[in-house]
């Protein structure tokens, strides 16, 4: 029977999951501890379950839908779903008191659903205004909740304790928001298989580029994901005067006595 | 998710994609005398001009993106402060010859990813430096700059930040998306050296420059 097989298929690969994840616990973590990721050996093999299971199904399915469909189409469907986004993030700006971004991306939104067609041409953003990306786990941040661990979450990646919690948010309103509005469950699923596919698609340079440059993938995503994710909680504001403070070991004379430094070879 | 820092990641491919719409001022040299913005703006020209004309960049020739970097952009860039800062307390425990083996190799592992960005170069491709903000007589400051590319995308947010040297304004750092490169690239060096040693991370940066 078709379910039966589906069951032990699903345990199967629950098992293989868990068992990375354990061999994970196993090993000490790599390098001196990170403040922000003391999860760093489990969520390393959580990172290379994701990777795995990247490249065996969702990478391929990329870059054929790439060679596939044209650029402007693949353009056009990109935006046609970041456009629908556009009301969580309202949402959510609104939630966070955030009124001139969440009344800048309601026109957004207006402007390109019923002159860009639906979404299909992002006349907004040729226009000057850019899309504010936000989602509940922003919100939960400025609400005053601390981020807690970084967490990897296996196939959706990178999080932490407190983007997970938000992301179940941001799950249950895709499902239950637009998905109440298709009741066919094979269209649906159609449509999210195809989000899921283009959003792939549209960070294939990007992957492409970590892959070539990073030299530790795992630490190189997690540092640029938390970052970001502080940058989106503190607001457009404070970023603008957060520039980093690089200590400048070169203007004086080595001296290790002061810094407390053994020499290495 | 990784939708989070995709944008990051999209200008990271294009970072260093300067450029502007008048070919006619394309030629002339960058004044690094000049006021920041206008210096960033002129040696966006000059780049964009230069990888646009080019068949061979379009092509995929990374040779030819190296020597575009090489001549147009490294004189414009003090990199040996780049490397400096991303090593951080660990560049005085570096040999002078360890020094400029890390300065030699990180500048290849950055190569490869203007390379793969540089041949992404088409016609619509557009580089616009946003006015300064700040005290006129600073000497270190961030330019702002707003990347367009496919006419139906977002334009993507490049910061630079510049110091000023007896020679003129030079770029020292980037960021993308809120993300600055040396503050990135200084965990992934700190990591590497307390694991294998300042020889073991110029030893993985050049591995990384030749795959």
């Amino acid at each position: 029977m078709p379910s039966r097989f589906f069951t032990q298929q699903f345990g199967l690969a629950f098992c293989a999951f868990v068992l990375v994840l354990l061999s994970g616990c196993a090993t000490s973590p790599v390098g001196p501890a990170h403040p922000a990721d003391p999860l760093e050996a489990s969520n390393r093999a959580v990172f290379e379950f994701n990777d795995a299971v990247d490249r065996a199904v969702l990478k391929p399915a990329a870059q054929a839908y790439s060679f596939v469909v044209p650029q402007p189409v693949r353009t056009c469907i990109n935006n046609i779903f970041l456009n629908l986004g556009e009301v969580w993030s309202w949402f959510n700006s609104t939630l966070q008191g955030r009124q001139v971004d969440a009344l800048n991306t309601f026109g957004r939104f207006l402007l390109n659903s019923t002159m860009g067609l639906g979404g299909c041409l992002d006349l907004a953003s040729q226009t000057g205004a850019k899309r504010i990306p936000n989602d509940f786990g922003v919100t939960l941040g400025v609400w005053g909740l601390s981020s807690g661990p970084y967490v990897v979450l296996p196939i959706m990646g990178s999080s932490t304790l407190r983007d997970g919690a938000g992301r179940a948010a941001d799950i249950y309103v895709n499902q239950f928001g637009y998905g109440s509005f298709i009741h066919d469950i094979g269209v649906r699923n159609s449509i999210y298989g195809l989000e899921v596919v283009e959003r792939r698609e549209a960070l294939l340079e990007v992957t492409n580029t970590i892959d070539r440059t990073a030299l530790d993938r795992y630490s190189f995503i997690r540092d640029a994901y938390l970052k970001r994710r502080q940058a989106q909680v503190d607001g457009a504001t404070a970023e603008a005067q957060r520039l980093p403070n690089y200590e400048d070991f070169g203007a004086e004379p080595a001296d290790e006595k002061t810094l407390g430094i053994t020499p290495k070879k | 998710m990784k939708s989070r820092i995709d944008l990051f990641f999209k200008l990271f491919t294009l970072c260093l994609l300067l450029g502007l719409s008048q070919a006619s001022r394309a030629q002339a040299k960058p004044d690094p005398n000049a006021a920041p913005n206008d210096f960033v703006q002129q040696v966006a020209d000059q780049v964009l001009v230069a990888l646009k004309a080019d068949s061979k960049v379009r092509s995929g020739d990374t040779a030819r993106v190296n020597q575009i970097v090489d001549d147009l952009i490294l004189p414009n860039v003090n990199f040996e402060k780049t490397t400096r800062l991303a090593a951080g307390r660990y560049w005085r425990q570096a040999t002078p010859e360890q020094q400029a083996a890390l300065v030699k190799a990180f500048r290849g592992t950055l190569g490869r990813a203007y390379s793969g960005a540089f041949t992404r170069v088409d016609d619509a491709t557009n580089v616009k430096v946003l006015p300064m903000r700040g005290e006129a007589d600073a000497t270190d400051v961030v330019v702002k700059s707003q990347v367009t590319q496919r006419a139906n995308s977002q334009p993507i947010g490049l910061d630079y930040r510049l110091e000023k040297t007896p020679q003129g304004w030079k770029i020292y750092d980037l960021n993308v998306e809120n993300i600055w490169l040396i503050e990135n690239y200084r965990n992934q060096f700190s990591q590497q050296i307390s694991q294998n040693g300042i020889d073991g991370l110029i030893q993985a940066l050049n591995q990384r420059a030749q795959q």
